[in-house]
C-alpha cells in the first residue's frame, strides 16, 4: 500500500502536483470572498489542467516536437505534439476568458464600490 | 366494413372552427351565440348522417397519416374512427348541445355574465374535444382529447374569477390532469410496451378492438402484472372524470361554474367521457374476457377477475355519494352528489361484464344525462329567476316557476329509477344483469336498489318543498338542521320567516305526514343522523371530499368567505323568497323562453327514452354495441345466459 | 454529394464568426448596423443549414475534414453533419434568425451587441457540428465567452455579478470537460469521434487501468457537463443569469446555450462512450438518472415558489433538463429520440416564453407572477401565446412538449426503471403547477389597482419605452404555433433520427 503510494509519488509526482495546483484553485474560487481572487483561483484551476496536459505529453527521454532537419532521422523519441497544440489553445481560450472576468469585475466595481462577495451581498440586499 | 371518410372529422372540427368565429365576433352578442347554435345544429347533422351507416356496420374513419402523410407518434396513427360506441356518446352529446346552446345564451344574459365570449368560445371547444373523445380510434388519440378536454373545462370552471372559483379551478386542474397527464398516460404507455413487445413485428397495437386488442391478450398472458397495472391505470384515468371515489371531489366544487356548464359538461360531456372511456377500456381495450380471466391475487380471498375492485369501489361511491347528497342544501352540490353516484352506475354497470349490466349501464349514459340536465336547467332557471340556491330556501316556489319544477319532478323520478322515465330502464337492465351473475354478485344487486331509494331520498325533499310547502310555514329539513335523531318541533324556528310577527313556528303543531315520511325514509341505518357536527362528520368519513379544500382554503390565506358546502347561509348570499312570498307565475311567464323550451324538450326527452326506448336510437345503439363486443349476431343469443356463458360466446 | 454540401459545415462556422467583426468595423462609421448585419447573415445560416438539411437526407452523413488532413484518420479535426447534429444546427439558426425580430425594438442596442450574438451563433454551431472532443472544448468556450459578455449587456448592476457567476461555474464546467478529455487521450491516444467511438469498446474489453482511465475520463466529462447543462446541484448560477440578462438575450441563452450543451453531453455519452459502455459500467446510468431525476423534482418544486417571472422559467429549465439528462440515462433509442425531441420542443417553447417574458415587460411592466393579473384582458395576444407555450410545456398534446415526453417515457417502460418512469409522469403534474399559476394570474385573477413597481416601458437594457413592435408580438405568436404544430411531428421526428439511432444502438 505504502510502497504504491511512493511509487506514485516518485514516478507520477506530476500528476499529483497537478490536482494539488487544481485543489487549490477550486478552493479559492469557492471559498475566497475576493472576486479578484476568485478569479485568479480559475486561473490557477485552468494552468493545472494545461500541466497536466503537458506531463501526459511527456515521453522519458523524449525531445521537444520538433520537425528534424535531416530528411531521415531515424529513431526519434519526442513529446507528442498534441497536448501541446491543445494547451496552446486553451491558453488562448484562459486569456479571453480572464479578460472577460476582469472587464466584469471592473464593472462591478464601478457599479458597487467592492470587490468583496460579502460586502456585495449586503449591497445588493440593501438595494 | 370500414370506410374513409372526413365526417368523423368535420363533426370534431365544426365546433373548434365555431370557437374562433365566436372568438371573432365578441363584440356582437347576437352573431356569438348564432354561432353556438349553428354550430351544434351542424355538428349534430355531421354525426347524425352517420348514423344509419353505423347501425348497418360501417365503421367511418379518418386517419392523419392517410389523408395527410403524418406520422402522429412513431407507430402511432391519430384516428378518428365512427363506431357504436362513439357514436352512442357523440349522439348524445351533440343532441344536447343544440338545447344547452338556448339555454346557455338565455342563462348568461339572465344573469349578464362578464367574459361571455370566453365562455361560449370554451363551450364550444369543450363539445369539440367530447366528440373527440367520442370518435377516437385508439388510446393515444382518446388521450389527446381527454387531456385538451380538461383544458377547454377549465375556463368555465374558473369562469367567475373569485377566489372559490380559482381554488375550484384549481383543484379541478390537479384531478383531471392527475387522471389524465399521469394515469391514462401511464396506462397507454403500458399498453404501447405491452403489445410492442409481445407482437413479433414491434408494432404497437392501441386501436380499439371491439371485444379487447388481441394483441394485449397475448401480451397479459405472459406478463400478467403489468397489465393488470396498466388496465388500473387507465381505469383511474377515466375514472377521475367519472367521479368514482375516491377521485370525486372535484366534482361539487366545480359547481361553482355557470349552470350550463355543470348541465351538459359536469352531467354529460365531461364526466361522461370518463365513464364513456372506462367503457372502452372495458370493452375495448381489454375486453370483458381477459378482465375476467386475468386473475388478481387477494390475500384472504383468492384470486378475482381484475373487474371486482373496480365493481366494488363503484357501489361504494354510489352508495355513499348518495348518502352525502342528501346532507347537502346547496340544490347544485347536491345535483353533483346524485351525479357522482350516477356515474357509478355506469361503472358499475360495465365492470359486472354481464350483457345485460353492460346494455344497462351503455343505456345509463344517454338516459342519466337526459334526466340530469334537466334537473340542473331547473336549478339553474331557478338561479337566473330568484337567485335561490338552497334547497332549504325553495319552500313554495313552485307557484313562482310551476313548469321548471314539474320538469324537476320528472328528473327527479328518472334518477330515483321510476319506471316510465329514462332511468327505470337502465337500472332494469342492469339489476337483471347482476341477478343472471350469481355468486357475491347480489351485493352490487342490493347497492343499486339501495341507491335508488336514497335517490328519493334526496330529490323527492326538493319537489315537496316546492309544491307542498309554502313561505312562512315549512317542515325542518331534519337530515340537514337537526342534530341527531331529530328535535320534536317540525316547524323551523327561525324569525326569517315568521314576517307577520304572528305566531312562532313551535312544537305545538301536529308533525306533518310528509315529514314523518321523509325522517323514515332517510333515517332509517344511514350514518348522516349520527353525527351533528357535519363538517367533522365529513372529514371522517369522506376524506377527499373536505379537508383538500380546506387546504387549499388555508393556502390561499386572504379570503375567509369561501363557501363550503356546509357553510349553507354565507354572506354572498341572497336567495330566498321575497320578502312578500313568491309571485304567483304560470308556466309561460316564469321565465324566458330561451331557458324553457331547452327544458321542456330534455324532460320530454327524458320520458321519451323511458316509455319508448326501441324507438329511441340509443337503446338500438347499446345493443349493437353489446352484440359487437361479445361477437353475437343478435342480442338474443345472450338471453338467459350466466356471466360465464356469455364469456364462452366472446371466446368463441 | 455536392461540392458545396462538403464545404457547408466550415462556412457555417468561419461565415458568422468573421462576419461578427463586421458590426465593429461598420459602427465606426454608422450608428446601427448590427442589427442589418445579423439579420442577414442569420437568415443565409439558416438557408446554408437547410440545404446542408437536404444534402444529409439524400446522402447521409457529411464530412468536412479541416485543412485536408484527411489521412490518417483522425489527425485533422472534423465538422460531421448528420441527422443529429444538423437538427440542432436547424435550431440554432431558425432561433437566432428568430430572434432578431424581437431585438430589433426590443434591444438591446450597440453594434458590439450584434457581434457577440454572431459569435454566439458561430460558437453554437461550431460545438453542433464538431466531430473532434477538444475542438467541442474551444467551441464550449466560445459559447461560454459570448454568453457572458451578452448577459453583462444588460443595464443593471445586477447583470455583471449574474455574468461573472456564469462566468467562474461555467469555466469550471468547461474545465472538468477538459480534464475528461485529457483522460480520454490518456487512455486512447485519440481525440477523433469516430475513432475514440471505435476505440473505447475495445478498451472496455480488455479492462486495466486504461478502463479506469475511461471512468474518470466519463466522470469528469458527466459533472462538467452538468454544470453547462444546469443540472441540480449545480444549477445555481442559472437563475440569476437568465433573470438579469436582458430581456432580449434571454430566449437566444435559454433556448440555445444549455441546449447545445446538453446535445454534446448526448453525442460525448453515445457517440464517443457508446450505449454499450454507459450500460456494462456499473452506477453509471443509474447516477445520470437520478441527477436527471432529482433535478426534475428540485428544479419544478423551486420554479412553484419563485415570485419573478423569468427566474421560475430559469428553474423551470432545471427540471426540463433534467427529463433529458434521465432520458440519455436510459439508453434505450426510444428514449434518446424522446431526449432529441425534448431537446428540440423544449428550445422552442422556452425561447417562446422568454420572447413572453420581455414582450409584457416592455408592453405591460410586469415582471412579477403577481403583476400578470389581468394581463389577458390588456394584452389578449402576448397572453394567449404565452398561455399556449406553457400548454404545450405541461405537455398536453398535441404540442411539441408531448412528443418529447412521450419517447422518454415509453424509453422508461421500456428500460423498465419504474420509479424514474413514476417520475417522468409525474413532472406534467410539477409542470402544471407552476404553469397553472400564471395562467390562473393571466386569466382569472383581475388586474389589481395596485401600480406596478416597474413603470411600462422601461426595459433593463433600455429598449424603446413602452413601445411593442409588430415583430416582437408576431414572432412571440408565431413560436407559440410552432410549439403547437410540432406536436404533429412525432413521426417524422422518429423517422429523421432512425439512421443516427440504428448505428448508434446497433
Amino acid at each position: 500500500m505504502i510502497d504504491a503510494a511512493v511509487d506514485v509519488l516518485t514516478t507520477r509526482y506530476a500528476y499529483a502536483l497537478m490536482f494539488v495546483v487544481m485543489g487549490i484553485g477550486m478552493y479559492m474560487m469557492i471559498a475566497n470572498e475576493n472576486l479578484v481572487k476568485k478569479l485568479i483561483g480559475v486561473n490557477l484551476f485552468q494552468t493545472a489542467i494545461f500541466l497536466f496536459f503537458v506531463a501526459v505529453a511527456y515521453v522519458e527521454g523524449g525531445d521537444a516536437p520538433i520537425v528534424p532537419a535531416d530528411p531521415n532521422p531515424g529513431e526519434l523519441a519526442m513529446a507528442s505534439p498534441l497536448p501541446h497544440v491543445i494547451v496552446l489553445t486553451a491558453i488562448v481560450v484562459g486569456i479571453a476568458l480572464t479578460a472577460v472576468g476582469l472587464a466584469l469585475l471592473v464593472r462591478i466595481y464601478a457599479e458597487y464600490g467592492t470587490l468583496r462577495e460579502d460586502t456585495l451581498r449586503e449591497v445588493r440586499a440593501d438595494e | 366494413m370500414t370506410e374513409a371518410s372526413i365526417l368523423p372529422l368535420a363533426a370534431v372540427l365544426v365546433s373548434a372552427v365555431a370557437m374562433c368565429l365566436i372568438i371573432a365576433s365578441y363584440r356582437y352578442p347576437n352573431v356569438r351565440e348564432g354561432w353556438s347554435v349553428v354550430a351544434a345544429l351542424t355538428k349534430f347533422g355531421i354525426v347524425a348522417s352517420m348514423l344509419p351507416g353505423v347501425m348497418e356496420g360501417t365503421t367511418y374513419y379518418w386517419s392523419l397519416s392517410e389523408s395527410l402523410g403524418v406520422e402522429f407518434l412513431a407507430g402511432i396513427d391519430f384516428v378518428l374512427r365512427a363506431d357504436p360506441l362513439g357514436m352512442l356518446f357523440a349522439m348524445l352529446a351533440s343532441f344536447l348541445w343544440i338545447f344547452t346552446s338556448f339555454y346557455a345564451a338565455g342563462y348568461m344574459r339572465g344573469l349578464d355574465e362578464h367574459a361571455q365570449t370566453r365562455f361560449f368560445a370554451a363551450f364550444a371547444a369543450s363539445l369539440s374535444t367530447a366528440i373527440g373523445i367520442a370518435f377516437s380510434g385508439n388510446l393515444v388519440t382518446i388521450f389527446i382529447f381527454y387531456e385538451l378536454l380538461s383544458l377547454v373545462t377549465y375556463p368555465l370552471v374558473a369562469h367567475n374569477e373569485d377566489n372559490e372559483a380559482r381554488i375550484a379551478g384549481r383543484k379541478y386542474l390537479t384531478y383531471t390532469f392527475f387522471g389524465g397527464g399521469v394515469f391514462l398516460l401511464a396506462g397507454t404507455v403500458l399498453v404501447y410496451w405491452l403489445t410492442s413487445s409481445a407482437d413479433p413485428a414491434g408494432n404497437a397495437h392501441l386501436a380499439f378492438e371491439s371485444g379487447g386488442i388481441e394483441m394485449l391478450a397475448e401480451a397479459a398472458a405472459a406478463d400478467p402484472a403489468i397489465a393488470q397495472a396498466a388496465f388500473y391505470l387507465l381505469i383511474a384515468g377515466f375514472g377521475v372524470k367519472a367521479a368514482v371515489m375516491p377521485l370525486h371531489s372535484w366534482l361539487a366544487d366545480a359547481m361553482v361554474a355557470p349552470t350550463p356548464v355543470s348541465g351538459l359538461l359536469h352531467a354529460v360531456a365531461v364526466v361522461k367521457s370518463g365513464a364513456f372511456g372506462v367503457a372502452r377500456v372495458i370493452l375495448e381495450v381489454f375486453g370483458p374476457g381477459l378482465i375476467h380471466d386475468l386473475p388478481l391475487n387477494v390475500p384472504a380471498i383468492g384470486e378475482v377477475g381484475l373487474n371486482v375492485p373496480v365493481a366494488i369501489l363503484a357501489a361504494f361511491t354510489l352508495t355513499a355519494a348518495s348518502i352525502i347528497a342528501m346532507r347537502k342544501d346547496h340544490l347544485k352540490r347536491r345535483l353533483a352528489f346524485s351525479t357522482t353516484a350516477q356515474l357509478s352506475y355506469i361503472v358499475l354497470g360495465l365492470s359486472m361484464l354481464h350483457p345485460y349490466a353492460i346494455l344497462g349501464a351503455l343505456f345509463h349514459i344517454p338516459a342519466h344525462a337526459f334526466g340530469k340536465l334537466t334537473l340542473f336547467f331547473c336549478a339553474g332557471a331557478v338561479h337566473v329567476e330568484t337567485h335561490t340556491d338552497y334547497v332549504s330556501e325553495m319552500a313554495g316556489i313552485g307557484k313562482r316557476m310551476p313548469l321548471t319544477m314539474s320538469a324537476f319532478a320528472i328528473g327527479a323520478a328518472g334518477m330515483a329509477g321510476m319506471p316510465l322515465i329514462a332511468g327505470f330502464v337502465s337500472k332494469f337492465y342492469m339489476l337483471i344483469g347482476s341477478g343472471s351473475v350469481g355468486g357475491g354478485y347480489w351485493i352490487f344487486a342490493a347497492a343499486l336498489i339501495l341507491s335508488g331509494i336514497l335517490n328519493i331520498a334526496y330529490l323527492w325533499p326538493v319537489v315537496y318543498t316546492a309544491f307542498f310547502e309554502s313561505e312562512d310555514r315549512h317542515d325542518a329539513k331534519p337530515v340537514l338542521e337537526f342534530p341527531p335523531g331529530g328535535k320534536r318541533e317540525s316547524y323551523f324556528a327561525d324569525d326569517e320567516y315568521a314576517t307577520d310577527g304572528g305566531e312562532k313556528p313551535d312544537s305545538g303543531h301536529p308533525q306533518p305526514a310528509g315529514d314523518d315520511d321523509e325522517s323514515e325514509s332517510k333515517g332509517a341505518g344511514t350514518p348522516t343522523e349520527l353525527d351533528d357536527d357535519e363538517y367533522e362528520y365529513a372529514v371522517d368519513k369522506y376524506p377527499s371530499d373536505h379537508t383538500a379544500s380546506d387546504d387549499d382554503h388555508t393556502d390561499d390565506g386572504h379570503d375567509d368567505t369561501h363557501n363550503d358546502a356546509h357553510d349553507d347561509h354565507d354572506d354572498h348570499h341572497h336567495g330566498g323568497p321575497p320578502a312578500s312570498g313568491w309571485a304567483r307565475h304560470t308556466p309561460f311567464s316564469e321565465s324566458t323562453w330561451l331557458i324553457l323550451v331547452p327544458i321542456s324538450i330534455i324532460a320530454t326527452g327524458a320520458v321519451t327514452l323511458g316509455v319508448v326506448p326501441d324507438y329511441a336510437v340509443f337503446l338500438d345503439l347499446a345493443t349493437y354495441i353489446v352484440e359487437g363486443v361479445f361477437g353475437v349476431e343478435s342480442f338474443d343469443e345472450l338471453r338467459g345466459r350466466s356471466l360465464a356463458e356469455a364469456l364462452e360466446v366472446i371466446n368463441e | 454529394m455536392s461540392n458545396l454540401a462538403e464545404l457547408l459545415p466550415a462556412l457555417l462556422i468561419a461565415a458568422p464568426i468573421l462576419l461578427a467583426t463586421v458590426p465593429i468595423v461598420l459602427g465606426l462609421r454608422f450608428d446601427r448596423t448590427g442589427w442589418s448585419v445579423a439579420a442577414i447573415t442569420t437568415t443565409a445560416l439558416f438557408a446554408a443549414t437547410a440545404y446542408l438539411a437536404a444534402a444529409v437526407y439524400e446522402t447521409g452523413r457529411v464530412v468536412h475534414v479541416l485543412g485536408g488532413w484527411g489521412e490518417p484518420q483522425g489527425i485533422g479535426i472534423e465538422l460531421v453533419a448528420d441527422e443529429f447534429s444538423v437538427l440542432i444546427a436547424l435550431l440554432v439558426t431558425v432561433t437566432a434568425a428568430a430572434v432578431l425580430a424581437y431585438t430589433r425594438t426590443g434591444g438591446p442596442r450597440g453594434n458590439t451587441f450584434y457581434t457577440g450574438y454572431l459569435l454566439l451563433v458561430g460558437g453554437l454551431l461550431g460545438l453542433s457540428m464538431t466531430g473532434d472532443v477538444f475542438n467541442m472544448f474551444v467551441f464550449l468556450e466560445i459559447v461560454g465567452l459570448a454568453t457572458y459578455a451578452m448577459i453583462a449587456s444588460g443595464d443593471g448592476p445586477e447583470s455583471a455579478v449574474a455574468a461573472l457567476k456564469y462566468l467562474i461555474l461555467g469555466t469550471l464546467g468547461a474545465s472538468m470537460y477538459l480534464i475528461g478529455v485529457g483522460f480520454l487521450f490518456m487512455a486512447t491516444g485519440a481525440l477523433n469521434m469516430d475513432v475514440l467511438g471505435e476505440a473505447i469498446p475495445q478498451i472496455a474489453d480488455n479492462g486495466g487501468s486504461d478502463l479506469t482511465l475511461l471512468r474518470a475520463a466519463f466522470a469528469f466529462i458527466f459533472v462538467g457537463f452538468a454544470l453547462k447543462v444546469a443540472q441540480w446541484p449545480l444549477h445555481s448560477w442559472q437563475p440569476d443569469a437568465y433573470q438579469h440578462a436582458p430581456d432580449g438575450v434571454t430566449p437566444v441563452i435559454a433556448a440555445l446555450v444549455s441546449t447545445v450543451s446538453a446535445y454534446a453531453l448526448g453525442r460525448i455519452m453515445y457517440n464517443v462512450f457508446g450505449p454499450e459502455f454507459l450500460t456494462a459500467t456499473p452506477y453509471l446510468t443509474e447516477i445520470v438518472v437520478t441527477v436527471g431525476a432529482v433535478s426534475v423534482l428540485a428544479g419544478s418544486t423551486l420554479a412553484v415558489i419563485q415570485r419573478d417571472v423569468k427566474r421560475m422559467f430559469a428553474y423551470s429549465s432545471v427540471s426540463q433538463f433534467g427529463l433529458i439528462v434521465v432520458a440519455y440515462g436510459l439508453v434505450t433509442q426510444t428514449a434518446f429520440v424522446g431526449a432529441v425531441i425534448h431537446l428540440i420542443g423544449h428550445g422552442v417553447i422556452k425561447a417562446g416564453l422568454f420572447i413572453g417574458a420581455g414582450v409584457v415587460a416592455v408592453g405591460y411592466g410586469a415582471r412579477t407572477v403577481d403583476e400578470y393579473a389581468g394581463l389577458a384582458s390588456n394584452r389578449p395576444f402576448a397572453a394567449g401565446s404565452i398561455a399556449l407555450l406553457l400548454i404545450a410545456l405541461i405537455g398536453i398534446p398535441p404540442s411539441a412538449g408531448f412528443i418529447g415526453k412521450w419517447y422518454i417515457a415509453v424509453g422508461a417502460v421500456e428500460a423498465e426503471l419504474w420509479p424514474i418512469a413514476i417520475v417522468i409522469f409525474l413532472s406534467t403534474m410539477l409542470t402544471l403547477a407552476y404553469s397553472a399559476r400564471l395562467l390562473e394570474k393571466m386569466y382569472f385573477t383581475p388586474a389589481t389597482g395596485v401600480d406596478s413597481p416597474h413603470p411600462a416601458g422601461v426595459a433593463t437594457d433600455g429598449g424603446r419605452a413602452g413601445a411593442v413592435s409588430i415583430g416582437m408580438l408576431g414572432i412571440l405568436i408565431v413560436t407559440a404555433i410552432v410549439a403547437i404544430g410540432l406536436g404533429f411531428a412525432g413521426g417524422a421526428f422518429f423517422e429523421w433520427l432512425e439512421p443516427f439511432t440504428s448505428e448508434v444502438f446497433n
